[in-house]
């Protein structure tokens, strides 16, 4: 019958390509992390905000460096906005405390577009480590967070947070770190330093549909600049 | 011969190409050094009749001085200065001495990463001596954390206590306590020698660390409350909830129908080749 063989030549092929086709279709999807997310440096960016620089602390490339007897400094008044030129963050802060199981609170689901400063760390611009934490993403039609592009950022990046006195405080990325939430360095992040640094929070790495949580972080480290 | 260079050439270029989109991908996901590299340093001058001095700090590798302070008279303590890992010198000279001469004091210092350190200027003159202090920064959950430098000639053994809790019963001059857990909050530093007593209010936050340097003052003696390093009192607990997952890629999924299909295709492919080949025989055979 060679009427048949065409038949049988096309189901060859289709039977080929359809194993190909489903085995790429198969590794494809266990790729798919959100490391693959795209970048776009730049995009979106907003002007530095303006007003008075106030720095604590001399630069350490200075040679030349005055002091004189320090006790305990003036207190700064409390952080009221965050701005990020470079990944086109603008965003006034809430206040967040720890929620009842000792986690750190975080902006609702509502306000996912707002940053928050941990109240229990110290201000931005005061000696020690000022944490700064946003979402990534909302819950669902692809609603990008405050902190959407956190990532981007990498050394020498400027951050500015405005404080209720209006005085501005600029501080300058030293690292971009990711952490397995279950390897979350608690004391790296919220430890004590000796001069006034600031730690942005967001989420990132695969999102776990099971518990309807990211199981990484990123940790953007920054210090002042004076 | 030309099919296999070919192939070869070809082979080349994928690699050259996923080299090419892989690296920078990689590479921009975390530039920036990692905070691990660098230490703190900071300068004190804590010796009561020695003059006022200017004290350079110099890295191992780099004859011309990172930092000079002028001008640093007793009872002065610098700032802490961010600072690469590695191998520094400190060096004391009196007042507007030429930076070239010979120092008066020096000595070296190892800075570790994550970890801060103090050089002071410690004893009477005649027995002048820099000493490195090890400064902590780790202070326990809800708690600061408090040392004292006894930085007074007048007084060569004094009491410190803060609130009701004694840092130390006899500190003697151009000592160093150990490092104590305190409650936070606001209370007295309470210095006692021979007959003479001082106190000094001082808030003390959790997660702080101070270090208060006692000092000859025109009127016997003071205290000088240093706030050291600071964190979150009650650091929270894990890592951060930031996400809801809009954006994020669906997860992998199952496997099962890629796999089913997979199946399917091959059934197919096998069912066809087998008719193929009956087929081709029947049209041998005719």
């Amino acid at each position: 019958m060679p009427t048949r063989r065409p038949v049988a030549a096309l189901a060859v092929a289709a039977g080929l390509v359809v194993i190909a086709g489903a085995t790429t279709g198969l590794l494809l999807t266990r790729h798919s992390t959100p490391a693959m997310r795209p970048v776009a440096v730049g995009v979106g960016a907003v002007p530095a905000p303006t007003g008075p620089i106030v720095g604590a602390f001399p630069s350490p490339t200075a040679p030349i460096v005055a002091v004189s007897q320090r006790a305990v400094p003036k207190p700064v008044a409390a952080p009221v906005s965050l701005t990020i030129p470079l990944i086109g963050v603008q965003t006034n802060l809430l206040t967040l405390g720890l929620a009842s199981d000792g986690t750190l609170q975080v902006p609702p689901p509502n306000m996912v577009s707002v940053a928050g400063w941990f109240t229990g760390s110290p201000r931005p611009g005061a000696i020690g480590s000022s944490i700064i934490v946003g979402h990534i993403d909302g819950g669902g039609g692809n609603v990008k967070g405050v902190f959407f592009r956190l990532r981007q950022l990498s050394a020498g990046d400027k951050i500015y947070v405005k404080r209720s006195d209006g005085t501005l405080v600029e501080f300058r990325v030293t690292a971009v770190q990711q952490y397995a939430k279950d390897h979350f360095p608690t004391q790296a992040v919220y430890g004590a330093v000796p001069d006034p640094e600031l730690r942005l929070i967001t989420c990132d790495g695969t999102f776990d549909l099971a518990t309807g949580h990211y199981l990484s972080n990123i940790v953007v480290y920054a210090t002042e600049v004076s | 011969m030309k099919f296999r260079r070919t192939t070869r050439r070809l082979l080349m270029l994928l690699a050259t190409s996923a080299l090419l989109l892989g690296i920078p991908a990689a590479a921009t996901a975390f530039a920036g050094s990692a905070t691990s590299g660098t230490g703190w340093i900071r300068l004190a001058h804590l010796s009561p009749n020695t003059p006022a001095v200017d004290v350079y700090l110099y890295s191992f590798d780099d004859s011309k001085a990172m930092i000079v302070l002028h001008h640093v008279a007793y009872g002065t303590v610098s700032p802490y200065e961010s600072v690469r890992a590695g191998d520094y010198s400190v060096a004391m000279r009196a007042t507007g001495a030429s930076p070239t001469s010979q120092p008066v004091l020096s000595t070296s210092v190892t800075i570790a990463a994550r970890h801060a350190y103090t050089v002071a200027g410690m004893g009477p003159e005649s027995g002048l001596r820099l000493q490195v202090l090890d400064d902590d920064l780790t202070t326990p959950s809800g708690q600061a954390l408090v040392r004292v430098i006894q930085a007074s000639l007048k007084q060569q053994v004094v009491k410190v206590a803060v609130g009701s809790t004694v840092l130390s019963s006899s500190l003697k001059f151009a000592a160093v306590s150990p490092y104590q857990a305190v409650s936070p909050g606001a209370a007295t530093v309470t210095l006692t020698a021979g007959g003479t007593k001082a106190t000094s209010s001082v808030t003390c936050a959790a997660g702080t660390v101070h270090t208060f340097v006692v000092l000859d003052s025109a009127s016997g003696l003071e205290v000088v409350n240093l706030e050291d390093a600071s964190g979150s009192g009650k650091p929270p607990l894990g890592g951060v909830s930031t996400g809801f997952g809009g954006t994020a890629g669906h997860g992998p999924g199952s496997p099962v129908p890629w796999l089913l299909a997979i199946g399917a295709g091959s059934l197919l492919a096998l069912t066809g080749g087998l008719r193929l080949r009956r087929s081709r025989q029947l049209a041998i055979r005719i």
